[in-house]
């Protein structure tokens, strides 16, 4: 599955029993759609950036075991790039955006950055207390992973409040010898800051995109869903420690 | 232990509430058992200086039917006092208690009931006192074999994995299926050690050119010797010719070990040098006979896990654990130094064992199953088993006198005695099974005493016994269960045993066939025959019993009925030994192992299903959907398995999906393949371990009627046989009568044609 799509899964997964806020940081402006967000809503953080609101205005409110939203929002390509530029003279804007929410301090936010290295990921980075990062059992994304321990390293490793990155496989398929060695390879390599559950490659995952459903409730029975339950009672059993490390190192 | 505990908290709160001084007095009694001067040796000659001549007055004194009254409420008082708290030393006052109660029936016995007035009841009533004394020594032996589990762990090997000795793995076969030996081969295979230092070899007796394919394909190697003899054994050392790793390790062919078998049992050679085998427990995966045909797999512990449960962890604390032939793993210059597996007997193994200990060697017990295999299949092939162990034990016992013979310790020659004489028990079970029919059938008083005397003496002894017996084994054995096995056993290896201690060298040796199948569902008639004898003998008794108390001017009312009693517990005994007679039927010829594991399902169309396995087999895996879905059986699919962090794909085809159970049969598999499911599945490293988690702890009472209602069945299955038979015989007769018919018809008409054509002929005569 993509990597929007498991945004928006782990943040529907998380929710369940917490308060969630899903952010939107990739241009696309996708997230919102698998999380019950019409598409006729264009507002989002970066419409409320340009327009000088407080980012309150543009969550989408959620509740009852779904998380709230906060889409990118639907900008033009003039305003992107004046909202670039803005970000690169305020590396903190999206840590101060949040903060701005005030969310409580059992709230977990999920961001969502686009791929590959980008302003929206530096931001990223800066505000976050844990990074995973989502690694395609192939072969490029495989050969990715040395610059993004770098970005890691430069970003987040020292800076306090830090928790911890893992890494998590994606679109794993067992019938592919490639994609098997990637796992090995990534497990030998990383070791235990490779999630120990993977996600495997699930048709019923575009299947449930074409209906315009999570993947969790269009096929509950399905492989990937299992595996997302399963990568979310990883961060159930996680988030307490990457809380005490990330408190350990000073806010 | 867990059941004990949770009784003794609920006590407790229980007592705190009533009366505090209780608490004080559990406390006291846990202080006392803790003060460390029981450790010193001059306190310890002290107390059994005091303690011995006690006992002896306890066991021998007489007293009077309120004192012995008095006597058995003040024991068995104490003994369900003491039952309440964990702990092992309290255990260890309930033998005590226990073991005097016994032997104080058994003085009483010899001092005061035996007579020879008659020499019927003189013959008999010695017998009844031979089978006691026989049950008593096993009762007394047992105790002191299985007093303090030693419970050992395994020791972690050494991380220099350069370190690691040299193994080589013996799988023995002689006519087993390739189908059962090549899984045990894979699974040995997949063993985690270093590639280098482990070698696999298939012995193969029956010379097989299909094995030596498969061992070629497989890459392991294949031993074969020119001669048969000496079956097992024989064979074992023919391969110890031809390799030369510094341990081997043994597994019957039918038994797969898991990938941690290796790791799990070598530590323990790091770190005692004297160390020759380290044996581990043979666990099976698919129902014995006793198991499938009384419907108790899973539910009450099998014949074979009180030894593997109990008394090897019980003999590994006076370092007397034997070999069993399997699982097990031996230092190659030990086994040597004792020439080799042992041939005299048919029991090889226990008797190898025997050699190291008189060598100076020590071995090693680890209740862990790291090997599980098929149980025998049928009754018959079964009972055929435990008379070869039987006949074994009893050559050895013979030949090489546990006693006897120098470089064995106290304790060792107990615990070896104790497993060779637990398989005398064929005459004295006959013995306690006809007894009460003496009194009933023939009028002779077997125990001269009156019956309220004999219920104020032995029903210590045998409460005490259950009690304490129950608080010991209960978790490797339920109650009243091992009457059960043994009454099946008792007439099968009743004549090996005599033969056997007759003369060691006579008698065959016979090899448990396996994997068969039991294609319709049958009574074993030729199993059962001495079952039904006694059953119907034991009838009689009881009738002629009742008739006796009925009709009888002045009949001894108490001693009749203690033999009815008597009769009816052997009735429900003989009851279910029938019952075991009757052979389920077995659908399949893979026995499916069940188990839940976590599976992924993924269909031609892309799409994947989580699911759950139900059970597998070598051939193919049940599985649990969480909703139904839609499938053609027919259909080819992949099933992925994980083990650990790997995930392994397989081709299969569904064979069944009825709700939300699917079934799947797996296409060809190449070497590896099959060598990842073997890793999937059965040499998991977690795979027997928790296998008896679901069963209900031990309850005598519990247990009483479930035994009982064993016995019931098996009298509802000797009616139904008698019914079934009967219709038979009469249809039979009838079919018989019918044809007898038709044929005095057929006669009558040929010779009417006859006398026509006769008269004809007379006729024509007659004419010209």
């Amino acid at each position: 599955m993509g990597k929007t799509t498991l945004s928006a899964c782990l943040a529907l997964g998380l929710a369940q029993g917490r308060d969630v806020l899903a952010v939107d940081l990739d241009p696309q402006n996708a997230l919102r759609l698998h999380l019950g967000v019409a598409a006729s809503e264009i507002d989002g953080a970066c419409r409320a950036t340009l327009e000088e609101r407080n980012w309150q205005t543009a969550v989408y409110k959620g509740g009852n075991g779904r998380p709230s939203v906060l889409p990118y929002g639907n900008i033009n390509e003039t305003d992107r790039d004046a909202l670039e530029v803005h970000l690169s003279g305020n590396p903190n804007w999206l840590v101060n955006g949040l903060r701005s929410l005030g969310l409580g301090p059992k709230g977990v936010v999920v961001i969502d950055t686009p791929p590959g290295p980008s302003l929206y990921q530096q931001q990223a980075l800066r505000a976050a207390t844990f990074t995973l990062v989502v690694v395609h059992a192939d072969a490029a994304s495989y050969a990715t992973i040395a610059s993004m321990e770098t970005i890691l390293e430069r970003y987040c490793n020292a800076r306090p409040g830090f928790g911890g990155s893992a890494y998590l496989l994606n679109n794993v398929s067992s019938a592919s010898a490639l994609s098997r060695d990637v796992v090995r390879v990534v497990r030998s390599e990383l070791g235990d800051r490779v999630i120990p559950v993977v996600v495997h490659q699930d048709e019923s995952v575009k299947e449930a995109m074409a209906f315009d459903q999570p993947v969790l409730s269009y096929a509950p029975h399905g492989e990937a869903t299992r595996d997302i339950k399963q990568v979310v009672r990883w961060f159930d059993q996680n988030l307490p420690a990457m809380h005490r490390i990330a408190d350990a190192r000073g806010a | 232990m867990n059941v004990r505990r949770i009784r003794y908290a609920r006590l407790q709160m229980r007592m705190l509430g009533r009366r505090k001084g209780f608490v004080f007095a559990v406390n006291a009694v846990r202080e006392l058992a803790g003060w460390r001067g029981w450790q010193n040796p001059l306190i310890q000659l002290a107390v059994l200086a005091v303690a011995l001549p006690v006992m002896w007055m306890v066991v021998t004194i007489k007293l009077t039917a309120w004192q012995q009254l008095a006597l058995v409420v003040l024991s068995f008082g104490s003994a369900l006092f003491f039952r309440m708290l964990p702990g092992r030393y309290v255990t260890q006052v309930l033998i005590v208690l226990s073991a005097v109660a016994s032997t104080r029936y058994l003085y009483w016995r010899l001092t005061e009931t035996i007579s020879f007035d008659t020499w019927l009841s003189g013959l008999f009533g010695s017998l009844l006192f031979i089978a006691e004394a026989y049950a008593w020594i096993v009762l007394v032996f047992g105790y002191f074999q299985t007093a303090w589990p030693l419970e050992r762990k395994p020791v972690p090997m050494d991380p220099d994995v350069s370190k690691w000795p040299s193994i080589d793995v013996l799988i023995p076969t002689y006519n087993e299926p390739l189908k059962v030996v090549r899984t045990t081969v894979l699974a040995a295979m997949a063993m985690d050690w270093p590639r280098d230092r482990l070698r696999i070899y298939i012995c193969d007796d029956g010379k097989r050119e299909e094995f030596r394919q498969f061992a070629e394909e497989a890459g392991v190697g294949y031993l074969t010797r020119s001669t048969k003899k000496h079956a097992k054994a024989g064979n074992l050392n023919a391969a110890l010719t031809k390799i030369m790793g510094e341990y081997v390790a043994i597994f019957d062919c039918d038994h797969i070990p898991t990938r941690t078998f290796l790791q799990v049992t070598m530590g323990w050679f790091g770190k005692d040098a004297k160390l020759a085998m380290v044996q581990t427990p043979h666990h099976f995966f698919s129902p014995d006979p006793f198991e499938k045909n009384l419907g108790t797999f899973k539910k009450v512990p099998n014949e074979g896990e009180l030894f593997y449960g109990l008394v090897q962890d019980g003999n590994d604390l006076w370092n007397a654990t034997f070999f069993c032939g399997s699982c097990a793993v031996i230092k190659r210059s030990a086994l040597d130094d004792v020439g080799g597996v042992a041939t005299e007997t048919v029991t090889e193994d226990a008797h190898t064992a025997l050699k190291l200990h008189r060598k100076g060697y020590s071995t090693a017990f680890l209740a862990i199953p790291q090997a599980a295999g098929f149980a025998t299949e049928s009754l018959g092939s079964h009972v055929g088993q435990r008379i070869r162990w039987a006949r074994g034990m009893a050559q050895i016992f013979r030949v090489d006198n546990p006693f006897l013979g120098k470089g064995l310790t106290f304790a060792q020659r107990m615990c070896y005695a104790n497993a060779m004489l637990h398989f005398f028990y064929g005459l004295p079970r006959l013995i306690f099974l006809t007894a009460p029919l003496a009194f009933l059938l023939l009028g002779s008083e077997v125990i001269q005493a009156t019956a309220l005397s004999i219920a104020l003496y032995a029903l210590p002894h045998l409460l005490h016994a259950n009690l304490t017996n129950s608080r010991m084994q209960g978790e490797f054995r339920h109650s009243f269960w091992a009457e059960v096995y043994e009454s099946v056993l008792a007439w099968y290896i009743l004549r090996p045993t005599m033969v056997a201690f007759i003369n060691p060298k006579f008698g065959k040796f016979n090899v448990t066939a396996k994997g068969g199948l039991n294609e319709t569902l049958f009574f074993d008639w030729g199993i059962a025959k001495p079952y039904i004898i006694l059953m119907g003998l034991s009838l009689l008794g009881f009738a002629a019993g009742v008739f006796r108390l009925v009709w009888q001017e002045a009949p001894d009312v108490d001693t009749i009925l203690l033999n009815l009693i008597w009769t009816a517990y052997n009735l429900m005994m003989l009851g279910a030994s029938i019952a075991v007679a009757n052979e389920a039927r077995q659908v399949r010829q893979s026995p499916r192992v069940q188990m839940k594991m976590d599976a992924a399902l993924r269909l031609p169309n892309g799409r994947s299903y989580a699911c759950s396995t139900s059970d597998y087999s070598d051939g193919g895996v049940g599985l649990a959907m969480s909703a139904p879905i839609e499938i053609a059986t027919g259909t080819w699919v992949k099933l992925a398995l994980t083990r650990g962090m790997e995930e392994y794909e397989f081709d299969a085809k569904v064979t069944m999906n009825r709700g939300t159970n699917l079934g799947l049969q797996f296409g060809p598999m190449s070497i590896q393949q099959s060598i990842d499911f073997v890793q999937c599945t059965f040499a998991r490293a977690d795979s027997w371990v928790v296998w008896g988690d679901k069963r209900k702890p031990d309850k005598p009472w519990q247990s009483f009627k479930e035994v009982a209602w064993m016995g019931l069945s098996g009298f509802k299955v000797m009616v139904a046989l008698l019914i079934g038979s009967w219709r038979e015989r009469k249809e039979r007769f009838q079919a018989q009568f019918n044809l007898t018919n038709v044929r005095a018809a057929l006669d009558e008409r040929q010779a009417r044609l006859r006398a026509f054509a006769a008269s004809q002929r007379e006729g024509g005569k007659s004419a010209s």
